[in-house]
């Protein structure tokens, strides 16, 4: 198992986010996390990527133990991640934001950076290198001199898994990729995490849009903090609980 | 690649190429002839260009001060005290007031960077209050108000040593400010004033990114600040009061805070215009209020930035083409 999640609670005051939650992704899978609004799904993620800390239970990647471990720990363990919301560097150019997320592999001293050292020119040149091979794989390359603010919802998404990308993560968390994206945008991101995870890397999802099924290999169901279901995509669509928390009482028949 | 090739690259070498000949004409000021008043203006002006840039190194990572004068005390306080009391040569105490300024900043980063913005910029006008009442308190060695006089100064009564020497440190100054800002090391700063939580998300470890920021403006301001005190031979409690933290932040932000030259033009306009207007000593306040509106208000990128400004305004198309709709993601990959 990469990841493996056991019996996470988070209180918020008196309001229980999530409830001894437990989930586990393995090696090169796609494990969807889907849920309704508010149901818990960013919590979740802010949980395993430290951004806040558990109330209870335990967070374990490759064997060895993370909960409450800081955001920037995290992404050296081999983590990257999106956001839901303001994924970018605003001000940077669409270049400049994933030469900038060049900051672990390879890592440069203060020094070595301060002094211009040939073995910082070589790791500017690899991250510049690499990172217009990221932009190509997502299809950012003919906007890479724009401002990021400046660029479109759907171009911003995709800057977001092309940052996260250059943390050359182990697992990849997409807080939901097709936020806000039309038919064609979410088509062409679906594309792009199927290309991502041909190369071997395992990710994990939130979605609410029921299309990214299409692409997982596990699905977990939560609501209210707590998991309402699991298992692979036929068994998740047709699970009564998942459908009521979707659709509402009435329809279970 | 070779050099020049890029354009950022030229636009590199332009720069320096640029900013050599100023460092030259200045050079060779006294040679031709300058008297004395105008060099001892320009003195002070290179002082000060060395802290609004010290200042502006620190806003790179989002950080935006106005206690800054009380590092630039630090330093000046502690070689000032050590060489008159200590009787030591200034050249031995000048690095350790520009030491213990790096020393004090570390510490004090610790806890500052728990609070991030506005924040941060109230917490550091506390600091700046609060190194004054430390000099209120140990008025036996500082002087309190009135201050210490007779400092040792560094080579007599001379002006041309020090023009030349206050003139070198601010090239050494800038020249280490302007590698940072254009190394990774400035990368990971802006990385970090745009967004704390992706800047971590990729590794960055934030805090004490803006620990190190900190650390490295304040030993810059705290070089500024030994300058002074071996130059003027006198502190005061004035000298680094809060309304020298304030006019230190003007003269960065009428210079234009996103420009390296910024603060370079700021401090400059602003020490040398009033200067010019000495006649009018008691409306000077009012001026340098006046500037301040006029550079808000028309020019909000600051004095460096009206070439860019300019440029934006009388372009024919605009800056940035919106991207046609049918270009969008919606093009399936290559």
């Amino acid at each position: 198992m990469l990841l493996d999640i056991t019996s996470l609670t988070k209180n918020f005051g008196g309001l229980v986010a999530v409830n001894q939650f437990c989930m586990s992704v393995s090696e090169g899978q796609i494990v969807g996390l889907i849920g309704p609004n508010g149901a818990g799904k960013t919590t979740v993620f802010n949980l395993i990527t430290g951004v806040i800390r558990p109330t209870s239970g335990k967070v374990e990647f490759d064997g060895k133990d993370v909960t409450g471990k800081r955001p920037h720990t995290l992404a050296s363990y081999g983590i990257g991640r999106t956001f839901q919301l303001t994924p970018l560097f605003t001000e940077f150019t669409t270049l400049e934001n994933v030469v900038a997320s060049y900051y672990l592999h390879p890592r440069s001293s203060f020094w070595g950076a301060f002094f211009n050292t040939p073995t910082y020119r070589h790791n500017e040149a690899f991250a510049l290198e690499q990172s217009l091979k990221i932009l190509d794989l997502v299809g950012l390359s003919k906007v890479k001199d724009e401002l990021a603010r400046n660029l479109p919802h759907g171009y911003q998404k995709m800057l977001g898994i092309a940052r996260a990308l250059a943390v050359q993560p182990r697992l990849l968390m997409l807080d939901e990729p097709l936020g806000g994206m039309n038919m064609d945008e979410i088509a062409f991101t679906m594309d792009v995490m199927a290309k991502v995870r041909r190369q071997g890397m395992t990710i994990l999802v939130i979605e609410h849009n029921m299309q990214i099924l299409d692409l997982c290999d596990h699905v977990v169901a939560i609501n209210f903090g707590q998991k309402i279901g699991e298992g692979t995509v036929e068994e998740v669509r047709n699970n009564p609980d998942v459908i009521k928390a979707y659709l509402g009482e009435q329809n279970v028949a | 690649m070779p050099i020049g090739s890029s354009p950022k690259q030229r636009k590199r070498i332009t720069s320096i190429v640029f900013y050599a000949t100023i460092i030259i004409f200045l050079a060779l000021l006294p040679q031709l002839g300058l008297p004395v008043y105008p060099m001892h203006t320009l003195i002070g002006v290179f002082i000060w260009i060395i802290v609004a840039s010290s200042l502006r190194l620190l806003d790179l990572s989002g950080q935006g001060s106005i206690g800054h004068a009380a590092f630039m005390a630090i330093g000046a306080y502690t070689s000032g005290i050590l060489a008159k009391f200590l009787g030591w040569s200034p050249w031995i105490t000048m690095p350790i007031g520009v030491l213990a300024t790096g020393v004090i900043a570390f510490l004090v980063a610790i806890p500052f960077t728990r609070v991030r913005g506005i924040y941060f910029t109230m917490v550091s006008l506390f600091f700046g209050i609060g190194v004054l009442a430390v000099n209120q308190v140990f008025s036996k060695f500082t002087g309190g108000y009135s201050g210490i006089g007779s400092i040792p100064m560094l080579f007599g009564y001379n002006k041309t040593p020090y023009y030349y020497f206050c003139l070198a440190l601010l090239v050494i100054c800038l020249s280490i400010i302007y590698r940072m800002e254009h190394s990774r090391i400035g990368l990971t700063w802006k990385a970090v004033a745009q967004s704390h939580a992706v800047a971590s998300s990729i590794g960055i470890n934030e805090a004490w990114q803006r620990i190190l920021c900190l650390g490295v403006s304040c030993c810059i301001a705290g070089i500024a600040g030994v300058a002074y005190a071996h130059y003027y031979s006198l502190l005061t409690q004035e000298t680094f009061s809060f309304n020298t933290s304030i006019n230190v932040f003007v003269y960065m932000t009428v210079g234009g805070p996103r420009y390296f030259a910024g603060p370079i033009l700021g401090t400059a306009a602003l020490i040398l215009i009033p200067e010019q207007l000495r006649s009018l000593r008691e409306y000077v306040p009012f001026i340098f209020a006046g500037i301040l509106l006029i550079v808000l208000f028309l020019m909000p990128q600051g004095l460096a930035g009206l070439p860019d400004q300019f440029r934006q305004r009388f372009a024919r198309s605009p800056k940035v083409k919106s991207l046609p709709a049918e270009e969008g993601v919606s093009k399936r990959a290559p």
